[in-house]
Parts: structure tokens; sequence; C-alpha cells
């Protein structure tokens, strides 16, 4: 949800501010950007914004299964749901396990992604597109499909990963339940999205290398600059832009985990599993707490404002550069 | 004054809602199911589970011909899954184009019922309406009306290797706990394999700890006045659940985080001597389709096919699952509807459902099931002492919450003492089947 709403910005934000950086003279008064920008604002506002607006409309009352069964109005509760929701221990259990989540996730996956760019630049053309080629497989694999797969290997009873474990010598690992302990599950987790989110980093950090001159690098190896000189104060520095968007998109995407932890969990994430999407999903569809789970969902998309705001500006600010 | 007004204000309004609430059942009229309907040019549409489908196909389509010889209608069963089946069915009552009957799990029905997703019925109208189980019709029950028909039901036996069972010198199968609790050492000093379980116990198999708290005396929750409270934390539930815990510990190498829906397939595998499951999983363990995806292919025999019997489980009351059949609120075609379940649930059709091995919605039919398919003795006894869930609006969204799944695990897992845990279970059923 929270991914979706961002492309109704631009437009809105951009709108103002083009006329000043414009080198046309044709000032104000000039509807034809508008009437140009008129259907994608219009299917967005029917897209996205009525179901926003009636998420929030429904966040504010009290929709039980009764009510959504005989089609009867629920009944206005002002904040209830928000401050039963923010004086929930367990809500708040959930929102720090997302955050750490997130980080977590978010900085293995960059730093992987960039170290296999990295890689990429350095080996010969032919173990480049077999890495590209092996990356694209990843890439096209549907998270529910990885996400099952993943669920059979650490299965505890037919699963490969514990038949391999198994057969180190001195290892009993038959029957080992990766799900008992919550930190080893949520390492089959975050491995589960490491893994998936490593191609898109890895790609688009290795074409944003190639735009690095070489004559810069060139420059430094024959001043004296060390490999790691290099890399710190020529390569990263250049990278940086992209290395920003492709972190907040990470976070954006890693922040609404729900498939991964939620297949893995054969739909029923024990509560140590549970994250944001998972939980509000839960409220609302399993327990028919229908306006419970949008004061959740809107909460969450508060949460995710300041790193949506963060990332529009950071497109504007490559926009300018350009 | 004007805090008075104010308040005089606020008690109306709530006076109002609480009208509007309490005024739901007096204006539902009963549908009946008896009479002739002229059905022409009109199609009935119902929503069976899965198992309608591998099973007992032949019953369904059965009683739809009848159904349609007698009033005109046409008939469209659509099969449905367990895993997430309850949401589609939210999204399609949402709506107005509804399916006209719609199976539920006996657990499932109270939350329907008290929303007003189905509509009363007349018991009278259908057969052996006298004798239903009662675990079944239990669910159907609101304020002095049925809204829903009993379908068929499934005790829990204790499922056994004959083979292990000889090779251990045990000639018979337990007739006390005690005795239950011996064959398995039996079981487990008669092999040598390490991985060997005396038995297969998954940790989330709440229906089986639930019936060994059943079996001292315990309870989940029970209803005082207008509130439920949680009984785990009683004594005898704490027993029962410690009794429970024991056994597990003792004798299952099953994952503690799994519930029984794959126990028969890993059962098959051959590493366990004992099982707890419905009647019919010891054919799931014992055969298994070619291809899982398709109810057509051939049956292949697994490693314990013809290894295999069945016993009530001593001293253990068995949880009867099952499912009932409504008819919905929003139906177009209520009394139609009405009368297809009353052929699908008939005396001809139950006796379809007793050769496929489900257990007959009656207690009158029951020992009939048990003389005419021995297959299905050990649960037609198994269910004649049988126990069911708290009978509260609320007991679904408990299942849905995995209260009892996720306080089994932290136990069997040492995250929490056997009291800590039921404690904790019970705050949660007080919160869940009390909210609003």
């Amino acid at each position: 949800m929270s991914v979706v709403d961002t492309p109704t910005r631009p437009p809105r934000g951009s709108a103002p501010h083009r006329p000043e950086h414009a080198a046309r003279p044709r000032r104000r008064r000039d509807r034809t950007p508008w009437l140009l920008a008129a259907p994608t604002l219009l299917l967005l506002a029917a897209l996205l914004g009525y179901p926003m607006v009636k998420m929030v409309e429904l966040s504010f009352q009290n929709m039980r299964l009764r009510e959504l069964i005989s089609g009867r109005a629920p009944a206005w509760v002002g904040l209830d749901n928000y401050t039963r929701v923010l004086s929930d221990s367990v809500f708040w259990s959930v929102v720090l396990r997302t955050v750490a989540f997130t980080a977590v996730s978010v900085i293995v996956s960059v730093l992987f992604g960039l170290g296999i760019a990295l890689l990429m630049r350095r080996v010969a053309r032919g173990v480049r597109l077999l890495m590209m080629v092996a990356m694209m497989f990843v890439w096209a694999l549907p998270q529910l499909v990885a996400a099952q797969i993943f669920r059979w290997i650490t299965d505890s009873d037919f699963g490969v990963i514990n038949y391999l474990i198994d057969k180190l010598p001195g290892v009993d690992y038959q029957n080992h339940s990766w799900f008992v302990s919550p930190a080893q599950g949520w390492l089959v987790i975050t491995t589960l999205v490491v893994w998936a989110g490593i191609p898109f980093l890895a790609i688009t950090l290795n074409a944003g290398l190639t735009q690095v001159p070489k004559e810069l690098i060139e420059a430094a190896t024959v001043d004296g600059a060390s490999a790691w000189q290099v890399l710190r104060s020529i390569t990263l520095p250049m990278l940086k832009p992209l290395i920003v968007i492709v972190t907040t998109l990470s976070v954006i995407w890693n922040f609404g985990l729900f498939v991964q932890n939620w297949v893995l969990r054969d739909s029923h994430p024990e509560p140590a599993f549970q994250t944001l999407a998972t939980y509000s999903y839960t409220q609302a569809f399993g327990q028919s707490r229908y306006s419970l789970g949008a004061a959740i969902s809107v909460i969450t998309v508060l949460l995710m404002l300041g790193v949506m705001a963060f990332y529009i500006r950071q497109m504007f600010k490559i926009g300018e550069v350009d | 004054m004007k805090r008075t007004i104010a308040a005089a204000a606020a008690l109306t309004a709530t006076l109002i809602v609480t009208a509007a609430c309490g005024s739901k059942s007096e204006n539902t009229p009963t549908t009946s199911a008896s009479g002739p309907v002229d059905g022409k040019g009109k199609t009935v549409k119902v929503w069976l589970m899965v198992d309608a489908q591998t099973a007992w196909k032949g019953v369904v389509d059965d009683a739809s011909k009848r159904f349609t010889a007698a009033t005109g209608a046409q008939v469209n069963v659509e099969y449905q899954q367990w895993a997430n089946h309850l949401t589609k069915l939210d999204a399609t009552l949402a709506g107005s184009d509804v399916p006209d009957v719609v199976e539920l799990g006996n657990t499932e029905f109270p939350k329907y019922v008290f929303s007003g997703a189905f509509g009363a019925i007349n018991p009278a109208d259908y057969e052996n309406s006298g004798t239903w189980l009662q675990g079944l019709k239990g669910a159907c029950d609101f304020e002095g009306k049925t809204y829903c028909v009993p379908y068929y039901a499934g005790a829990r036996v204790l499922i056994y290797r004959t083979d292990l069972f000889k090779k251990a010198g045990i000639s018979a199968p337990p007739k006390t706990y005690d005795e239950f609790l011996a064959d398995a050492d039996k079981l487990q000093a008669a092999q040598k394999n390490a991985k060997f379980g005396a038995v297969y116990m998954p940790g989330q198999y709440w229906y089986a700890a639930m019936s060994w708290v059943k079996s001292t005396g315990g309870d989940i929750a029970k209803q005082e006045g207008e509130k439920w409270v949680g009984q785990l934390s009683q004594p005898a539930s704490v027993q029962g659940l410690q009794r429970w815990v024991d056994m597990v510990k003792k004798y299952s190498h099953a994952d503690v985080t799994k519930n029984e829906n794959e126990q028969a397939g890993i059962f098959a595998q051959g590493q366990a001597g004992m099982f707890y499951g419905n009647g019919w999983e010891q054919g799931s363990a014992e055969q298994i389709r070619k291809d899982p995806n398709d109810p057509n292919s051939p049956l292949v025999d697994t490693k314990v096919k013809g290894k295999l019997a069945a016993a009530p489980m001593p001293e253990v009351p068995s949880f009867l699952g099952g499912s009932n059949l409504g008819v919905t609120e929003k139906s177009a075609n209520k009394q139609l509807a009405a009368q297809w379940i009353k052929y699908f649930t008939d005396s001809t059709a139950m006796a379809g459902l007793i050769k496929a091995s489900a257990l007959p919605n009656s207690t009158a039919l029951l020992d009939k099931a048990a003389t005419e398919n021995p297959a299905i003795a050990p649960a037609a006894l198994a269910a004649k002492s049988s126990w069911f869930t708290p009978n509260a609006e609320k007991w679904a969204d408990v299942e849905k919450g995995n209260v009892l799944q996720t306080m089994l695990t932290d136990v069997l897992t040492g995250k929490k003492s056997v009291a800590d845990g039921a404690k904790w279970a019970d705050e949660q059923l007080n919160t869940t089947l009390n909210e609003s």
C-alpha cells in the first residue's frame, strides 16, 4: 500500500516547481501540462485515492463481520481503534521487530549487492554474463514460489537442508525445526529476502559502476592510491545517489514484509514471526477486525511517510543534477 | 446541567444502538424445507469443502439428482479449500451474489451464526434431527433457534503399527492410559533406531492437547453469566496439559512448530509407532495419490500399507470435528437451499458417508456405522465420548489468533512452564472471547 502511494506525489509536487526552472518564457495560465496529466491523475485518484480515503474512514469506524455481511453502516468510534492499537504492547513489539528486520535485511542486501556489483566489474565478460543470467533467474522467480521453495528446503521432516547438515560428522540435524527459535527462524526469512533482493541491487549498482569514468580511477592508481582508497574516495561518492535510492527502495519493500514470513510459517505466523503487514492482515481478515486492521495500515503508512519523502527528495535531486 | 443533558444524550444513543443490535433474530423468519417448491429454471449454488469432492462425490451427485427430480431446480456445487476459505467467504457474503448453501467446520459456525450470516431453519424438517450429534448441533444453536444442519463428523483415534506392536510383544491395543504409556515404552525399547519416536505428536496439535485437558476434567473456557472465562490455568486443566506435555516430550520426535495437517504423510515414513488422528487418516497414511494435485490419479501404497490399525484413545475423550450446512441469510432461494440440505443429510446420504468412512450426523446412526464399516468402528466408538470447543461467538478468532498453538509451542520448547503458558492462554481467551 505504502509503495504504490508514491506515484501520486511527484506530479503534484513538481508542477509548481517546473516553471521556475524552465527556460521557456511561457508561465502560468498554461493548462496543457495539467490536461496531459489529467488521465493519469484521474486513474490514480480512482485506483489509489478512493481506497485510501475509504481505508482512513474505516479506521474511525467499528466494522466487524456483522456489519460486513448485513451491509449496515458501521458505528463511528472516533479514535478508539488508534488508542487501542497504540496502547497495545503487542503492536509495539511488532513495530520494533519490523524495524529491526528492515534494518538488518537492507544493510546485508545492499552490502552483498554492492560487493557483487564490484566483483562483476572485475571478472571476465563471459563470467559477468553468467552472473547476470543467474541473477535474472532469481529476480524472475515470483516471491510466493521462492518462499514456498524455502519452506520445503527448511522443512523439519523432509527438508534438504537438514539432510545435508546431518551428513556432517558429529552433527545431528535430523528433524531439526528451524522455527522453534525466533533467531533461527528470522535467519531463514532474512536469507530468503536478501537472496531475492540481491539481483536488483547488484544489477542496478553494476550499471551505476559503468558510469564511473575509468580515467579517474587510472589517475588515482597512478598517483599511488590503493584499491580501498579508490573505492572510498572515487567510486562510492560517485555511486552515492544511486546507493541512496536503492537503499530507500529496499527499506520501503522490506518494511512491508508479508509473503516470506507468511508462507514460511504456513499461513499462521506465531507472534514472534509477525510483521506489521501480517499483523494488520491477521487482525483484519483473520479476526474480522476490519477497522482495527485499517488503523494499523494507516499507522504503517504514516511510519513510512518519512522514508518516502526522503526517497522522493532524492529523486528530485537527481533530476536537478541532470 | 449541561453535563446531565450530554450524559442523557449519550445514554439514549447507547440504548438505541443496543436495541438495534438486539433485535436481530426476532425478525428473521424460519426457512421451511417441507412441502413442494417449484424450482424450475432456478439453480441452487452450494459451497462444499474439498473433502466431499475427494471422498464422497458420489453422495453429493446422488443427493443433487434426487433434489432435482423433486423440485426441478438445478444444483451447482463448488468445492472449497480449507486454507483461507473463510476469507473468501467473508468477501463473498459482503456482496449480493452469494452461495445458497455453505458448509463450514463446526468450530467456525458460531461466529457466522452470531453475525447473522445464516438464516434459521426448522430442525423437524430434517431426518434424524432428534438425534443429531451434540458436538455438531451445538454450533447451530443461537437464542432458541437453529441456524444450521449437522453434516458429518470425525472423531480422533489412536492409529498404530501392528507389526511394531507385535515385535515389541504387545498383543492388543491399550485399554487404559497407563497401558498406552507402557506400550510406548515397549515400542521405544524394541527399536534400536535413535530417530524412532513411539508417538508422532506435532507440537501445535491443539485438538489433541485439549483432549488431554478434558481427560483430567479440565476445560478450555466456560461461560459465567455474560462473560467467558478461560479455564486452562485451573488445576484440572494444568494437570491434563502437563500429562500431554510429558508424553510428547518423552515419546515424540515431531516438529513442535507443526500442526497435524501433514501427520499421516509423515507417519507413513515409518519413524513412529503410533499417532492420534481422524479415523480416515489411517487410509491417508497407508495410501497416497500418485499425483497429490490430482484427486483422480491412482493410489500408491506407502511403507506402512497393511500395517496399521485403529483403536479409541483410552481415557481421552475425542474432539468431535466435523461440518455443518447452513442456508445463507442473503440467499434468494432459501427454500430450495433448505430442501437440498434435506436430501444431502437424509439417511440415504448418510449411508453413503458411512461407506466413505465419515461419521454420520446422528447418534442413532453411529452403531449402524460401526457394524457396516469396521474401518470407522473405533471412531464411531470414540464419537460417543466426545467434546466440543466453547460455543462462543468469538471462538473462531481464538483459532485464527493461534492462541492455543502458540501456547503449546512455548511450553514444549521450555520458553514457558505449563502453568505460565496456561495463564497466558487464559488471558488471551478472556480478551478475545469477550471482545464486543
